[in-house]
């Protein structure tokens, strides 16, 4: 339902929903990364006992990449779930004015959550640590994390405009 | 103020936010947050995001939820269900209510590749709602039936709920796997008695199937290979331990996606659409874990959770009549939100009750008044709470697995479908009750696995 209402409006912010919904698949396809390093791991494992060295870290690593790639996906969709079962019977401009209040949460989340792990990030490289096996540094993973945590801010920005307009149409009198 | 009064203003506060809409992962997360601050400056909590999203989100034992429900994904678009469904309905679809007993049998089946409820659902009614009209099945009946045999995707192992509540209370997951299974197939018996009940009572609601030839039996059988082999590998692979959680869901995933490519049924639009849905799923959940995280802390550090078990024991009520309040509460908290995140915001104020019950951590089966140790515990209680949980997904106001059938069904009235899974929702009460009274149900076959 809400992937439908997302492509519905796709005529609006068209270029910035595709690179979203794209950052997503590209999360994805890390995903199907991890999944072909565990299995080829489990075989090799198998048939001529050497499993993959480092697909413990490679799953850790690949898994969390692809969570962060997903949430900007999951706020322009609306996948977060919410409880509406005590508000079904609000008006559309409480409901609207509630869709704003939680699109500015989402906004300033992600936000703050970008500053963050930025300075996050600069700890890591400046104490550099390592994964155990592949050597592979921390810091990487937090390239990609922190492009998910921008596009996450412009997706909120994105249904906090939405909900603004939503509200404007549901306007008293 | 008091640590522990901030606490449970910070548990009014999260109420509030969810009642207005707010995503229940934000709400967790502001209130944590906030809460935090609160308690112990907001330096503190900027420090910890520096790096608590990332910790959390590359936790080992985690990653096994996003590959199970990829796997879900990629099986509801290979044509699983129908093969399930054909070779149940050969079997017994000459039965008497028979068509609506292979639509549970098939739930059951497609249960065992995928962890959640509303999946098994929407795919299982697109294969045997049409069935059932076919051979002029009650609305009533075949959509209750559906609607509620959906609840098996979650209840016959892997299950993603289970998954996140072995990560909470530290139990381990193969434990909690092996332990759901016993009682998920008791779910299947019940639920066809159930529907074999009811067509004795009305016996115009299941009209009988026609009666298969020879050929087909064979051939609608073999269909179930796949799955049967996905099942066999994946979760027997685990249960005997060839292979950790992990690797299992990703060989499980290659083996369906292999055989959806190789049938020429997964075609690229459905592989992108697979992955879209593990996006929504995957994101969705793993930023409410992130919530729940920063609320766990909150609520440690407010020792809320410690208050409540504290309180709670001192209530003078029995601990068979605080086990059941809190199954109880459950079941309320279930019509009113998703089971994910239910599971994850009542758990920890949940166990450590429970905990201090059994007589703390280390108690034995000799001192417990449950007659069970504290770790016997974990599990057994975790089964019962993922039952009780799923039961929201059936019931009114919010019974999502209803919502999914009713769309798919639109000329039968929701009221019809509610109606028809009420049934069943009596044999769930029936299935608890039996839980509750014999532990040793949920606790055998981990013990036999366990050694």
């Amino acid at each position: 339902m809400a992937a439908d209402a997302g492509a519905e409006r796709a005529g609006r912010f068209g270029p910035a929903r595709s690179l979203i919904t794209a950052w997503a698949l590209l999360g994805g396809l890390v995903l199907v990364g991890v999944v072909l390093v565990n299995a080829w791991s489990i075989l090799a494992g198998a048939i001529v006992n050497r499993p993959f060295p480092g697909d413990f870290e490679l799953t850790e690593m690949g898994a969390a990449v692809a969570a962060f790639c997903f949430l900007p996906y999951c706020q322009l969709v609306g996948a977060n779930v919410s409880a509406d079962i005590f508000t079904m019977r609000a008006g559309p401009r409480a409901i609207a004015l509630m869709s704003v209040l939680a699109s500015v949460i989402a906004v300033a989340f992600a936000a703050i959550l970008l500053w963050r792990m930025s300075a996050g990030l600069l700890d890591y490289r400046e104490y550099e640590q390592f994964t155990g096996i592949l050597e592979i540094p921390i810091w990487w993973a937090f390239v990609p994390a922190l492009v998910s945590l921008a596009l996450m801010v412009l997706a909120s920005v994105i249904t906090l405009v939405e909900a603004f307009g939503e509200l404007a149409r549901t306007k008293p009198g | 103020m008091e640590p522990v009064a901030v606490g449970l203003l910070g548990l009014g506060a999260l109420v509030a936010l969810i009642a207005i809409r707010v995503p229940v992962a934000y709400a967790m997360i502001v209130v944590g947050g906030v809460g935090i601050a609160i308690l112990n400056g907001p330096k503190i909590v900027l420090s910890q995001l520096k790096d608590l999203a990332y910790g959390q989100f590359s936790i080992y034992d985690l990653s096994v939820v996003p590959l199970f429900v990829l796997m879900g994904a990629v099986a509801s678009r290979c044509g699983l269900s129908a093969d399930l469904f054909r070779a149940a309905n050969a079997w017994l679809g000459w039965l008497r209510g028979g068509v609506a007993m292979s639509a549970i049998a098939a739930c059951a089946g497609f249960g065992a590749v995928c962890g959640s409820s509303l999946a098994t659902a929407s795919t299982m009614g697109r294969v045997a709602l049409p069935e059932l009209k076919r051979y002029r099945y009650s609305n009533t009946l075949g959509t209750g039936t559906i609607a509620a045999g959906g609840v098996l995707g979650i209840l016959i192992p892997p299950s993603v709920i289970l998954i996140i509540y072995s990560i909470i209370v530290e139990a381990n997951v193969v434990t909690m796997f092996a332990a759901a299974l016993i009682p998920g197939l008791i779910a299947v018996a019940l639920f066809i008695l159930t529907i074999l009940i009811y067509v004795t009572i009305v016996p115009d609601a299941g009209p009988r199937g026609a009666l298969p030839d020879r050929g087909e039996l064979i051939a609608a059988t073999l269909g179930i290979a796949p799955v049967a082999l996905v099942f066999g590998v994946v979760i027997g692979g685990i249960y005997f331990g060839f292979f950790n959680p992990t690797p299992a869901a990703a060989v499980g995933a290659v083996m369906v996606a292999l055989f959806g490519i190789v049938k020429g049924r997964l075609s690229r639009a459905d592989g992108r659409e697979a992955l879209l849905e593990t996006a929504r799923t995957t994101g969705m959940i793993y930023l409410i874990l992130l919530g729940a995280e920063l609320l766990k802390i909150f609520m440690s550090r407010g020792g809320v959770p410690q208050a409540m078990a504290e309180w709670m024991a001192a209530s003078g009520l029995t601990p068979m009549a605080t086990l059941l309040i809190l199954l109880a509460a459950l079941i309320v908290l279930g019509c009113l939100m998703d089971s994910l995140s239910m599971i994850l915001l009542t758990i920890p104020f949940f166990w450590p009750v429970l905990v201090e019950l059994n007589g703390g951590d280390w108690a034995t089966a000799a001192e417990s008044p449950f007659g069970v140790n504290t770790e016997d515990l974990k599990i057994w209680f975790g089964v019962l709470a993922l039952i009780v949980v799923e039961l929201g997904l059936i019931t009114p106001p919010v019974g999502m697995n209803v919502f999914i059938i009713s769309a798919q069904a639109p000329d039968v009235p929701m009221r019809q479908t509610f109606l028809g899974v009420l049934p069943f929702f009596g044999a769930e009460l029936v299935r608890v009750g039996v839980l509750v009274a014999f532990p040793v149900i949920t606790l055998w076959l981990p013990g036999v696995l366990g050694g």
